[in-house]
């Protein structure tokens, strides 16, 4: 993915949060469960678990945007 | 995977091939012997000690609780009762109520801040109208479950079940996990109970024998004492002091003469020191028990329960002799033999010390502590909860059965549910607060418990070892803290803190084991088996005659025999059969004339080789098959060839150490010497080259190393935690650190070091460290910290929430270079994702947001208008309470957990991470107590070289050696330079080890030379060094300390409210102070100004309006007091002198201040 098309997409989702969008259901994947590593979509009052296993702790997925790092 | 990779770690050790030798090699046993460690570390482990305990009060002292407290009666319904029928406690739960699968492991209660608890169970029988009811498996509570014990799901599993659990397999358990935190229960030390201890005042002439008699219902200490050469009773519900000889009378022994004989015996010079106390007694006119007893019940200080029955003076004597004057000894149908004994025993042992001061007993002695554990700390708290449950029950039963008439019929069931969180609390309450407070034995003790320390592996390992002492540490005696020589293999020699705890913290030495009480009647009755003569039927002439010998279990007396060599002999040999308890002592006092058996718990002991005529009977043919695997530990001690001693059975043994040292009368061999030193001393090479403070330097510095800290380190979500990027296992190795699994989970680096003074950055214990060994990575270490959030929940449905990101609009130039607005998040919220909290990965700046909280502004119940109140909560206004980034450096966003809480509250915690390169002033240290901080770092170029081009990682100044005598670290050096040059790893063990000669010859062979000095070529100049350096690896340690935690420095900033002073504290960014002592200096010197810059201008000053006619202060030029502007002038002072006087007139003293003309 380059730098461009990446600043593209990711503007666009805040926009949509600014435009006061329900970006909850527009997103995809956002959590991984720490059991069957299941993907898990959650809403903002769904509780805590997995569909998949029941499990109670996710963890939230790495980030899409672009981070660099200095190696020293 | 093979089963054979799943097994437990241990086995490694126990393979057919360990180190190159075979199964087919010829065995030796004075070399081979020490395989029966790793074999007593794989039965016991070294957190066994908590483990067995935690069982023991799981299985037996749990049921044992129950019986003590079986039945339950109401007072208004003589018809009802409850009895309990059994308890068990069940597997760790989660209470979740919609969960697929019950069952908890604990890495999920660490992350979900849970209790790692399993239910009690009881059955119950009780009566439902007029019908007999039984109840099975009823909850009554949780009880906290400890790490790896039989009751914990870790409980035997192998290496990969642990992985899958998320579990690190060499974590050593016996830690509880109450609210997410690991708590440990620390072992606690204390004089033994029950037992005569005697002690002597030579200044004030006073003789004391006192004993702490604890048995389940009630504790009290018992002393019999001198006072102007007679002997008196004294205890703590008598209101005086109560003469010897009317004790004995009121105990049932009627005449004088049988009193004499039983304190004193034949013993003409004995007889004369005890019998002035007859005239103390005959002057009372106290001849009859009875009047014995009236007497000592006139004297009780009586605490009547209140509806108790009065009784009578004689009773209240009978009752105190009874019940509370050496508790322990419970009399049955008023048969006072075996107390007024006692008493005897005690008041001779007296009077042997009144004519020979020598015969005091030691308290320092580890043979008189005793060792409290987990589960003896659990059981006591259990009890006292137990039995409040109890008492709640049953007075809820009693106000519903008072009712006349009941609507529907009573089922206890329903009341007994109620008070099942009262237990649980109280378990979880006293583990995460550490207050043990039990009120029926007046005990209240804080600090029992402490928060497991992961700083490193060996910080665990060390917590689980170590023993806290119950003295206080501001008394000023050496005694208890001076190292005991009873200590010798059972407490380690070296681990101990500096300071204002040293010698009162302890730690256990490798190989020891630390017993559970054992049934005493058993022993009692083989006593007599094997020829004891009863108590019952001896009077003092025999007890006291020279050549009998008193039989005393567990401090009491039983039995005499005339054969004490024997019976201890057989005693002994039935033991070694398995027909007794391992753990049972026997030991002869002849100063006392005892047999002393023990099956007390609490004593430490440790296993050695028996050793019969001279042989050890640890044969070579056993450890071979210990090595094949078909011999496991405990297989030698049914074999009757090796053998629990604790401390005092050890003064009847004649150890030796090495095999070649048997002679005729040695009765054991020791298994390994090195045990002598606990599991953190253990990690160092050479110990006993070195210096003794330096080893205990090490010990406490070995727990503040960075390095990897469990296998699971990076599914762990701590506070904090260190973790080291590239640890290695150290090139010079001991034993221990194989036994620990150190070499698995080590924190540490070998590091190249060359002994030699470079630059001027090297001084006071600085080091020189390579810029190109930082570069590959030489100390770099991460820091990962946790925040957690909880978004709670409020009684008008509003919950705290997540706010969205806030965003600004930005010019930007496009691809065409026309200027597009686009809306980009504001700085702050620029790493947050849309839910809120920040994306995982992302880099934090100081002063932006990680995880956007929001809490509505109305909270609370609005009582006039519920409705609105709702309304306003459910979708009412918020405010944002963000938590937002300080620190100075940068962080990285490693980690977001999202979970929920036991009471269903959405959970966030947020792991960051940051990687530190070692820079200036960072700490490292050798495994000497040799540590130093980094003073300069230098360029590889500019850094010395050998014929080889090896550049050094550190350089180490050679002062340090002299003084601190570190010889050990100079003998790791060689080792490993020989370990490097050859392509091993070399041993350091304690008193033994890879052999210096042995390590002179490889770097011979190498091309080297034989001391280990190198010649070196300057970096900077080129040329050739002066002299040869001391070269080669050894292992180096970073330490917690760093500069990037500690480095603050303040012009100007924030102030406090009241004093308007400035702050205090790093955390606070606060100033840093000139404190009285420095202004001594100022004053001294004479330079005013600056004082008056310091303590004032750029502190708090304050200008004020002064009237200077009335001296007090007012303002805008205006004096309230004398209601004029005439005289008032404006003065600076401090903001605290001023609020001293305002404060000083809010209580009525006036202090006007006089102003006069300086210049």
């Amino acid at each position: 993915m380059n730098k461009e098309s990446f600043n593209v997409s990711n503007t666009s989702n805040v926009s949509a949060a600014v435009a006061g969008l329900n970006v909850h259901k527009s997103y995809g994947v956002r959590y991984i469960c720490a059991s069957c590593a299941a993907k898990v979509t959650l809403s903002r009052n769904d509780p805590v678990r997995c569909k998949e296993c029941g499990h109670r702790v996710l963890y939230k997925e790495r980030t899409r945007r672009m981070v660099q790092f200095e190696a020293r | 995977m093979t089963d054979h990779q799943q097994e437990d770690a241990f086995n490694e050790l126990l393979q057919p091939v360990y180190k190159g030798r075979g199964l087919t090699d010829a065995i030796n046993t004075a070399e081979d012997k020490w395989h029966l460690l790793p074999a007593f570390l794989k039965v016991k482990g070294l957190v066994k000690q908590h483990l067995d305990s935690f069982n023991y009060f799981v299985d037996v002292d749990l049921k044992k609780i129950l019986a003590a407290n079986q039945v339950v009666l109401s007072d208004v319904d003589p018809e009802f009762y409850l009895k309990y029928l059994d308890i068990r406690v069940g597997v760790p739960q989660r209470r979740d109520a919609h969960a697929f699968n019950t069952a908890i492991t604990p890495h999920e209660c660490r992350l979900r801040d849970l209790s790692y608890a399993a239910p009690i169970f009881v059955d119950i029988e009780y009566t439902r109208e007029k019908k007999i009811v039984i109840h099975k498996s009823l909850e009554i509570g949780r009880m906290p479950i400890m790490l790896k014990s039989t009751n914990c799901v870790l409980a035997g599993k192998s290496e990969l079940e642990m992985a899958s659990l998320n579990e690190c397999p060499l974590d050593p358990g016996g830690y509880f996990i109450v609210n997410g935190t690991e708590k440990v229960i620390l072992v606690q030390e204390q004089l033994s109970k029950n037992r005569i201890i005697v002690e002597a005042d030579v200044k004030k002439g006073i003789v004391q024998a006192s004993v702490t008699s604890s048995t389940h219902e009630r504790k009290s200490k018992t002393y019999v004492v001198t006072k102007n050469g007679k002997i008196y009773l004294k205890h703590n519900s008598v209101s005086e002091e109560i003469p010897i000889v009317l004790v004995l009378k009121a105990a049932g022994i009627v005449t004088d003469y049988e009193i004499l004989q039983l304190v004193a015996g034949a013993d003409s010079q004995f007889q004369d020191l005890f019998a002035v106390n007859f005239e103390e007694c005959a002057k009372l006119g106290v001849h009859t028990q009875h009047q014995a007893l009236e007497y000592l019940g006139s004297k009780v200080k009586t605490v009547r329960r209140a509806n108790a029955p009065k009784l009578s003076i004689y009773q209240e004597g009978l009752e105190a002799l009874a019940t509370t004057i050496i508790a322990h000894i419970s009399v049955n149908n008023l048969d006072f033999r075996e107390k007024a004994l006692y008493i005897a025993i005690m008041t001779r042992r007296v009077i042997m010390t009144m004519a020979d001061p020598k015969m005091v007993d030691d308290r320092d002695y580890v043979g008189n502590k005793r060792l409290e554990l987990a589960g003896q700390l659990m059981s006591l708290l259990f009890e006292d909860l137990f039995k409040k449950f109890n008492s709640d029950f049953k007075a809820n039963i009693d106000k519903v059965l008072k009712k006349p008439n009941r609507a529907n019929e009573f089922d206890a069931l329903l009341s007994i549910s109620i008070h099942s969180s009262n237990i649980t609390m109280g378990l979880n309450r006293a583990i995460s607060t550490g207050n043990w407070s039990l009120k029926r034995f007046k005990m209240e003790r804080a600090g029992v418990t402490h928060v497991l320390s992961r700083l490193s592996y060996i910080s665990a390992l060390g917590m689980m070892t170590r023993i806290s002492s119950q003295f206080e540490k501001s008394r000023k005696v050496s005694g208890p803290r001076a190292l005991q020589p009873s200590q010798f293999g059972m407490l380690c020699t070296a681990d101990t803190p500096e300071g204002e705890a040293c010698g009162l913290v302890k730690n256990l030495a490798l190989m020891t084991h630390i017993t559970t009480d054992d049934e005493e009647d058993p022993v009692r009755a083989l006593c007599f088996i094997l020829g004891a003569e009863g108590v019952a039927t001896i009077g003092g002439t025999e007890l006291h005659n020279p050549n009998t010998y008193g039989i005393y279990v567990n401090g009491t007396l039983i039995g005499i025999t005339r054969f004490p060599g024997k019976f201890v002999n057989e005693f002994r040999q039935l033991r070694r059969r398995g027909h007794v308890s391992a753990f049972i002592s026997i030991y002869c006092n002849h100063h006392h004339n005892a047999v002393h058996i023990a099956t007390d718990g609490g004593r430490i002991c440790r296993p050695l080789i028996i050793v019969e005529n001279a042989k050890s009977r640890v044969k070579a043919d056993h450890l071979a098959k210990l090595l094949k695997g078909d011999m496991v530990f405990d297989d030698f001690l049914k074999i009757g060839a090796v053998e629990y001693l604790d401390v005092n059975e050890e003064n009847d043994s004649y150890i030796a150490l090495y095999e070649p040292d048997i002679i005729d009368e040695t009765t054991h061999l020791e298994i390994e010497v090195f045990t002598v030193l606990g599991a953190v001393a253990g990690l160092i090479p050479y110990p006993h080259h070195n210096q003794s403070p330096r080893n205990t330097y090490q010990c406490a510095m070995g727990k503040q190393a960075i390095g990897a800290i469990a296998y699971n380190q990076f599914n762990r979500i701590d506070t904090l935690l260190y973790l080291m990027v590239y640890p290695q296992q150290p090139m010079v190795k001991t034993k221990t650190i194989e036994l620990i699994n150190y070499d698995k989970l080590p924190a540490g680096q070998n590091a190249t070091v060359a002994v030699m003074s470079y630059s001027g950055y090297d001084i006071e214990d600085a080091l020189v460290l390579n810029k190109s060994s930082i570069d590959r990575g030489f100390g770099r270490c991460q820091v990962l910290k946790k925040n957690t959030s909880v978004f709670k929940r409020y009684p008008n449905q509003a919950s705290d929430s997540l706010g969205s990101v806030r965003t600004e609009t930005v010019e930007k130039r496009g691809p065409d270079n026309q200027t597009v607005q686009t809306e980009e998040p504001i700085f702050q919220h620029r790493a947050l994702g849309v839910d809120g909290v920040a994306e995982v990965g992302e880099k934090l700046d100081p002063g932006m947001v990680y995880v956007n909280k929001i809490v509505p502004v109305n909270m609370g119940q609005d009582l006039l208008n519920p409705n609105a109140a709702a309304d306003s909560g459910a979708n009412g206004e918020y405010k944002e309470q963000p938590v937002v980034y300080k620190s100075p450096e940068t962080s990285c966003v490693d980690q977001v957990m999202v979970s929920s809480t036991e009471s269903e509250q959405l959970m966030v915690k947020v792991l960051l991470r940051q990687t530190r390169r070692p820079e200036l002033g960072d700490k490292f240290s050798s495994r000497h107590g040799q540590k130093g901080v980094c003073g300069i770092i230098v360029n590889q170029e500019d850094m010395p070289f050998n014929d080889f081009g090896v550049t050094p990682d550190i350089i180490m100044n050679p002062h340090g050696f002299p003084s601190r005598m570190t010889v050990g670290k100079m003998i790791e050096l060689i080792s490993g330079k020989a370990g490097v040059l050859d392509g091993s790893l070399q041993y350091g063990t304690c008193f033994g080890g890879s052999k210096f000669e042995d390590m002179s010859q490889i770097l011979v062979d190498k091309g080297f030379s034989y001391s280990g000095k190198d010649m070196l070529y300057s970096g900077v100049t080129g040329e050739c060094l002066q002299a040869y350096i001391f070269f080669g690896p050894i292992y180096y340690q970073k330490l917690k300390h760093m500069v990037m935690d500690k480095m603050h420095a303040r012009a100007r900033g924030p102030r406090a409210v009241l004093t308007r002073q400035p702050t205090e504290g790093r955390s606070r960014d606060g100033g840093l102070r000139l404190g009285e002592m420095e202004r001594d200096c100022v004053i001294a010197y004479g330079a005013s100004q600056l004082l008056l810059e310091r303590l004032m201008i750029s502190s708090d000053a304050f200008e004020v309006d002064v009237c200077q006619t009335c001296g007090l202060m007012g303002y805008n030029g205006w004096c309230t007091t004398c209601q004029t502007s005439e005289c008032v002038v404006k003065m600076t002072i401090p903001y605290a002198a001023k609020l001293l006087f305002q404060e000083l007139i809010s209580m009525n003293i006036a202090p006007r201040l006089k102003l006069g003309d300086v210049f």
